[in-house]
């Protein structure tokens, strides 16, 4: 194994999250001198986002050809106890290879390799240090090689939806000013100077080797989504919407910044892998510090001082400097996780902050292909997977039932939403939810597992919108669409892929009758387990992954059902509001004559992608959980995930070990599958077929109030601005109000003492002080008038005077000396 | 050492100079003055650019310094110096001078007296960083307020006068505090037992170096520098040196000499009632608002970028280190003003209409951070606790300093462009904006981003290192700061959102929007360059600060922990 590999694969993720940085420099400076009609902003875009595509594949491949982590039997170190780990963990290191423990039971998936290095330090304070870290297992590796891929689609698709912009005159009809129509030069060149900066910053969330490198990537993100949403600043809708991302996000930041707080006070420490620096000094890194080389917590469990013994990457105890051994309280650790949680439900769009997701499809449709659905919006499941092994089963608890509470809400309104958009934006918050309480539940895989596979279909699906949406002449309405199949073929068949794979639809019988098959050809291994997989795309293998663990976490935690039938439910609700809107937009009869007559389909710059990306949506997850996507990602599963959790060993909360999710997962299957087809076939009955003529407005007006609370998407905007928006201006203005009454108030007053005093002050002056002195100076004028008559000039009655003087001042002076010399 | 006493007095008079030269324009030529004026503040920042290569950033403790006896009697010195926590500042001072100077073009009332009140101004800013005897620094304090007074009165907006009054008063007012302070320093910085004390050096004197022990290494040159024995001058005076009396008030002339607790105390007090206002802290901060508002865009720049950050440099040069004792005592309360100040201004911005009030109560709110990370020390009975987190609380602070130097300078320019342009500053009168004036939209959003706290920018690192160093200190009062980033993040983008985006502009005249010229575009380019480079290489920033602040942090720490006794004391109260 060559540990240079490390480092080439550092080299290649870096410039691969370099160029759109680049390109965003060029294009957001040059583009301003640019011609409005230039294309070349978006071919540098392309180009940069292509580049890092190539870099990141290439890195993937570089990968592929490490040889994993060849299985150690532990039997020996179990027998020894802890020390005996030594010797089979891996010495971390700059450019060197680390490798994690292997599971000792079920698992047949090989471990893979893991690097982390250091670009350069923001800051050191004493043994403090916080740096521009990267770290690379295969979760980056994947999350490389998707963002970058669905990106490049995205962009290409992009020039054709933004061709519009290539103007000195853009017309926006959503847009009235007192002047009645509104038009500006367009701003082909910015869309794409912001999505490469998006790419950028997501690039270096994924790549970012601590947790406060990933809260710094975390905001830039963040603000990209904010010009992006915003991208028509010109609508009031829009600037509102991207305002409400921004800080509904900063909600959710500001129990990160808490989380990082506990973080870095509790550990002094943000990175997540132990490493040894240029200088041989080794940084241990956070996890190797929370827990043992077997993934298990080192708990002291003392009544009401509940905490984690923190250790070593040898697993040796962390010593104070008093000599104890350092520990975190187990509460803090559950504040930790919390914290850091919150971050991701902001950004995931998480209940309650869920809100500002659908406002955000107020930006053009291939940032909400990018943005609010495949990459940013997914950053939140990245980072609760990248951070899983800081959460304590508590904090997995809230996990799971935040995202199964999300996932059946946001389903719930997808069903009444008629905007083509929303109803995406709305399946998005749904499918999150879904890789949240799978990262809840202790399915790890089957979480990001879902999250990759939901990029491609999501992203697929929302370029079909786009594709739609462009080819209606911006109509978003579903009511006005229609048929649109037969005028949009492409669109309308490769929406249909999209459809299928999220609703998680297999053939069954397939699996059983290839795999046969395969077998009795005699093929390789790798394709036997292809085809013995079921016949699906990808969206069914991630969901019945996760439908799968939920099930067995329900058996576990009896107590905590609830997790196993929202999924479920939902699932069937997926199929339901999907299909209605495959039916809607292109089945049936059109609905709006005029809409219909002018639908053509997309240009091919705008198809290729969609033909792509379904591909990617029907078979990137080729071969279910033992097919090529799944083992990679499977390779960096933290390494307590597998064996599961007994209940008792932490908490009294128990989590699934692989073994056991393996043995539900046929029934598991099953049941989703029934599901799925159950809301499919539902679907068809309302919107579809045309035989039975369910009418859907019958069905709202027998529920009138249901119909309108979820139309109203459970009425979250008015509670938050009753709850929040509203009471915060009122503190703000009591807050300008004390300034201004207040302390102004106070200083003021003090002035006007200071005016009245002075005034007196005078009046003394000159009444009583000036009197006092002319009556001294009257009196003296007076005296010495009279004192004038002593002067007389004359010698004689001069000498009298003085000689009167002495014998008085004589006379005075013996009498006090004699009361002196008096005896006392 | 002369050519740093030519170097160091260069940099603080060559702005005088330049004003005493403008006498001799002819009072027409104003182009001509104006550009000998930028021309002198140019050089200025040249000069203070010639000081980074003389520094040797890896080392602690003042450099370059030099002292020249200046009022003999009094034992005043002309004594000046850069270490880790003022040469940032320096440099800041002389850059946004220059900027702010740029930006005078706006000016055109009696140019002749603006420009020469300004330059006097930044000779004021410039001694008061560079000075290292507390009568000098005194000095410069107060020559500072005079022309700031003017400049505000004189060539500010409709209220001016009432603005430039509650300035000049509010400060005069602090500075009366800290004259109490410096008295009262040096008449405590008298020994009483003046004959044992010369015993007691010479023989330490005679000892070889390696046979003295650590302590007595440490207190014979403070005890030395006091007594000057070598001379033979022992006659008793006190000190207004800065240096001598921090190392008086940690102790290290113990036991001939020191600053007992009470007396500590009080004049910490005192002297954080002075620099609290110019910060300012609430509930001192009322004078800002109204001196913002009513202050020329230049003028803003300045008050925002520079003369706030004498509140925190005076709290960090002079209140901490003279009195340990006090600044733990007081440690609590200023972390709860400081936390206090960030969420009060946070909230009075949200609800401001005026834009420029807006941007001077986001400066109460952001200076609140440098406060909160200033006063993080945690002290238990066996000593500080987590005293890298307060090392970092300190140095969170000092960089939130220069950032909020760099991005309210920038807001505030941003605000006087348009103010300019159209004569109002009413929040809800603008809108449109981008499209008006795409360039200066692009600059002005990146420089309120820069402002809000964005990662990549300035405004982020001093946020974001002083709330997660506060953990450390008060768990509590950390949240409460951390909430801040999301009123922050409310009130700013409220406020693009009214001033840039929309389809329109609303309000009156319009027909004067233009967009921006190359003058103004340069200032904004250099600020939100500087935004970015800090936000992304910190690190050059804290190399430079770093030892300085640590030394600081160390003797602090050790005044405390001399004795069992002053530490039991400290923790009880």
């Amino acid at each position: 194994m060559d540990p240079k590999t490390g480092e080439t694969l550092a080299k290649l993720l870096t410039a691969a999250w370099l160029l759109p940085l680049l390109g965003f420099a060029v294009e957001i400076f040059a583009g301003y001198l640019w011609s409005r009609r230039s294309k070349a902003a978006a071919y540098l875009a392309v180009g940069c986002i292509v580049g890092a595509f190539l870099c990141s594949a290439s890195a993937l491949y570089l990968y592929r050809q490490l040889p994993t982590i060849p299985v150690v039997h532990h039997e020996a170190s179990h027998q020894h106890g802890k020390a005996g780990h030594d010797e089979t963990k891996p010495v971390h290191g700059e450019g060197t290879v680390v490798a994690k423990e292997e599971e000792h039971h079920t698992d047949p998936a090989p471990r893979m390799h893991s690097f982390s290095g250091t670009h350069y330090v923001l800051a050191k304070f004493s043994n403090l240090k916080i740096s521009i870290d990267w770290y690379i297992d295969s979760l980056t590796i994947v999350m490389f090689a998707m963002v970058t891929l669905i990106a490049s689609c995205i962009h290409v698709f992009a020039m054709g939806y933004m061709s519009e912009e290539l103007t000195e005159e853009y017309e926006d009809h959503q847009v009235h000013t007192s002047h009645g129509h509104f038009s500006r030069p367009g701003r082909f060149y910015k869309f794409f100077a912001f999505l490469s900066l998006f790419c950028f910053s997501m690039l270096g969330l994924v790549l970012a080797g601590n947790i406060f490198l990933v809260f710094v990537f975390w905001e830039l993100v963040g603000v990209c989504s904010y010009f992006l949403i915003g991208f028509y600043i010109e609508r009031k809708s829009a600037s509102t919407a991207a305002n409400k991302a921004f800080i509904m996000n900063r909600v959710g930041d500001f129990g990160f910044l808490i989380g990082l707080m506990i973080i870095w006070t509790s550990f002094g420490t943000f990175q997540f892998a132990t490493r040894t620096e240029a200088d041989g000094q080794k940084q241990l890194g956070l996890f190797d510090m929370v827990r043992g080389a077997d993934g298990k917590l080192d708990l002291q469990d003392e009544p009401g001082k509940k905490a984690v013994l923190l250790t070593d990457d040898h697993d040796h105890p962390l010593l104070a400097a008093d000599g104890t051994r350092r520990s975190i309280p187990y509460i803090l650790l559950i504040g930790a996780g919390l914290g850091v949680f919150a971050g991701c439900v902001g950004k995931s769009a998480q209940f309650p902050l869920q809100t500002w997701l659908p406002d955000a499809m107020e930006g053009p449709t291939p940032v909400s292909a990018l943005v609010h659905s495949a990459t940013m919006v997914a950053a939140g499941v990245y980072l609760a997977g990248r951070f899983y092994p800081m959460f304590v089963p508590e904090v997995q608890l809230v996990i799971a039932y935040v995202g199964a509470i999300t996932l059946f809400v946001a389903a719930t309104i997808a069903i009444v939403a008629t905007d083509i958009k929303r109803v995406l934006a709305y399946s998005t918050i749904s499918q999150l939810g879904y890789m949240m309480l799978a990262i809840g539940l202790g399915g790890w895989a089957a979480g990001l597992f879902h999250l990759i596979t939901h990029a491609f279909f999501k992203s697929l699906m929302f370029l079909c919108s786009g594709s739609v949406i462009y080819g209606c002449h911006h109509v978003q309405e579903m009511p006005q669409m229609g048929g649109l199949r037969k005028k949009m073929p492409i669109t309308a068949y490769t929406m249909l892929i999209g459809v299928i794979a999220i609703c998680g639809l297999a053939i069954p019988g397939v699996d059983v009758f290839f795999g046969g098959v395969a077998a009795k050809l005699g093929l390789p291994a790798s394709f036997q387990n292809v085809m013995s997989e079921k016949w699906a795309f990808s969206g069914y293998h991630s969901k019945d992954a996760i439908v799968a663990t939920a099930m067995t976490y329900a058996q576990l935690n009896p107590l905590h059902a609830l997790l196993f039938i929202l999924p479920l439910a939902g699932a069937g609700i997926t199929a339901f509001y999907m299909f209605r809107l495959w039916f809607y937009t292109f089945a049936g009869k059109p609905r709006d004559q005029h809409v219909y007559d002018h639908a053509h389909e997309s240009p091919w710059l705008m198809t290729a992608p969609l033909i792509l990306l379904a591909a990617f949506a029907a078979f990137c997850a080729c071969g279910g959980e033992k097919g090529f996507l799944f083992t990679m990602l499977l390779g960096s599963e933290p390494a307590h995930v597998a064996d599961g959790l007994a209940a008792g060993a932490t908490s009294k909360l128990a989590l699934p070990s692989h073994h056991q999710i393996h043995d539900n997962h046929a029934t598991a299957g099953f049941y989703a599958l029934v599901v799925a087809a159950v809301g499919t076939f539902t679907a068809y009955l309302f919107y579809g077929a045309r035989q039975f003529k369910l009418n859907p407005s019958e069905v709202q007006s027998r529920f009138p109030w249901l119909y309108t609370f979820l139309a109203e998407k459970w009425r979250f905007d008015d509670l938050y601005d009753v709850m929040f928006v509203k009471p915060v201006h009122i503190v703000a203005r009591w807050c300008a109000a004390t300034d201004r009454l207040v302390f102004d108030g106070i200083l003021h007053g003090a002035c006007r003492i200071g005016i009245v005093v002075s005034h007196w002050d005078r009046l003394f002056d000159e009444n009583i002080v000036d009197g006092l002195v002319n009556w001294v100076s009257n009196v003296t004028y007076g005296a010495g008038s009279s004192f004038r008559y002593l002067q007389t000039g004359r010698l004689r009655q001069y000498v009298m005077f003085i000689v009167v003087g002495v014998v008085l001042v004589g006379g005075f002076g013996l009498f006090w000396l004699m009361l002196r010399i008096r005896p006392s | 050492m002369t050519q740093h006493l030519y170097l160091l007095s260069l940099i603080i008079f060559l702005p005088a100079i330049g004003a005493m030269l403008l006498l001799f324009f002819n009072r027409k030529a104003e182009e001509a003055m104006r550009y000998f004026a930028l021309m002198v503040t140019a050089i200025t920042f040249v000069l203070t650019l010639f000081l980074l290569p003389a520094f040797d950033s890896s080392k602690a403790g003042i450099q370059l310094a030099v002292s020249v006896p200046w009022i003999q009697s009094w034992n005043v010195n002309y004594q000046l110096g850069v270490d880790g926590i003022n040469l940032p500042l320096v440099l800041l001072t002389s850059l946004i001078s220059l900027l702010a100077m740029l930006a005078s073009w706006s000016i055109q009332k009696e140019i002749r007296g603006y420009l020469i009140l300004f330059l006097l101004l930044e000779t004021g800013m410039l001694g008061v960083f560079l000075a290292l005897d507390f009568f000098l620094f005194y000095v410069f304090w107060e020559v500072m307020l005079l022309p700031m007074y003017f400049l505000i009165g004189v060539w500010g907006g409709p209220r001016r006068e009432y603005a430039a009054i509650k300035f000049f008063l509010y400060t005069l007012f602090g500075g009366v505090l800290m004259l109490i302070a410096v008295l009262m320093f040096y008449f405590n910085s008298t020994p009483t037992d003046t004959a044992k004390l010369q015993g007691h050096v010479a023989e330490l004197a005679k000892k070889d170096a390696k046979d003295l022990t650590a302590a007595e290494a440490k207190t014979l040159p403070v005890l030395r520098g006091l007594y000057n024995v070598e001379n033979a001058k022992a006659s008793p005076r006190g000190s207004f040196d800065i240096i001598e009396l921090q190392a008086i008030g940690q102790g290290l002339a113990a036991p001939f000499l020191g600053f007992n607790r009470t007396l500590q105390i009080v004049a910490f007090i005192l002297l954080f009632i002075g620099f609290a206002i110019k910060v300012p802290v609430f509930p001192f901060h009322t004078w800002l608002p109204d001196a913002h508002v009513e202050a020329p865009t230049p003028i803003s720049m300045i008050l925002a970028g520079v003369l706030l950050k004498m509140g925190g440099y005076g709290i960090i040069r002079i209140a901490f280190p003279i009195c340990p004792l006090g600044a733990q005592y007081a440690a609590f309360a200023m972390v709860l003003l400081g936390v206090w100040s960030i969420i009060y201004g946070a909230f009075a911005a949200l609800a401001q209409t005026d834009f420029k009030r807006m941007v001077a109560y986001s400066s109460v709110s952001h200076m609140g951070y440098v406060l909160l990370g200033l006063a993080v020390w945690k002290l238990n009975e066996n000593g500080t606790v987590g005293k890298e987190y307060w090392e970092m609380g300190i140095n969170g602070a000092m960089f939130q300093m220069l950032g909020h130097g760099i991005s309210s300078a920038g807001m505030f320019f941003m605000v006087g462009v348009i103010y300019d342009r159209v004569h109002h500053r009413d929040l809800n009168k603008f809108g449109g904006l981008m499209g008006l004036m795409p360039l200066y939209g692009g600059l002005a959003v990146g420089l309120f981003f820069a402002g809000l706290g964005l990662p990549g920018m300035c405004g982020f690192i001093g946020e974001v290192f002083t709330v997660i160093s506060a953990w450390n200190y008060n768990k509590l009062l950390a949240i409460i700061s951390a909430t801040g980033v999301i009123l922050t993040a409310g009130y700013i983008l409220w406020a693009v959102q009214r001033v840039y985006l929309g389809p329109e502009y609303k309000g009156p005249h319009g027909e004067a929007i233009t967009p921006i010229n190359e003058r103004e575009a340069m200032i904004g380019f250099t600020l939100l360059g500087l935004a970015i480079f800090f936000g992304v290489f910190p690190g050059l920033m804290f190399d430079l600060m770093g030892p300085s602040i640590k030394q600081l942090v160390d003797n602090m720490d050790a005044a405390l922990t001399v004795s069992p006794e002053v530490l039991k004391t400290a923790v009880g109260g």
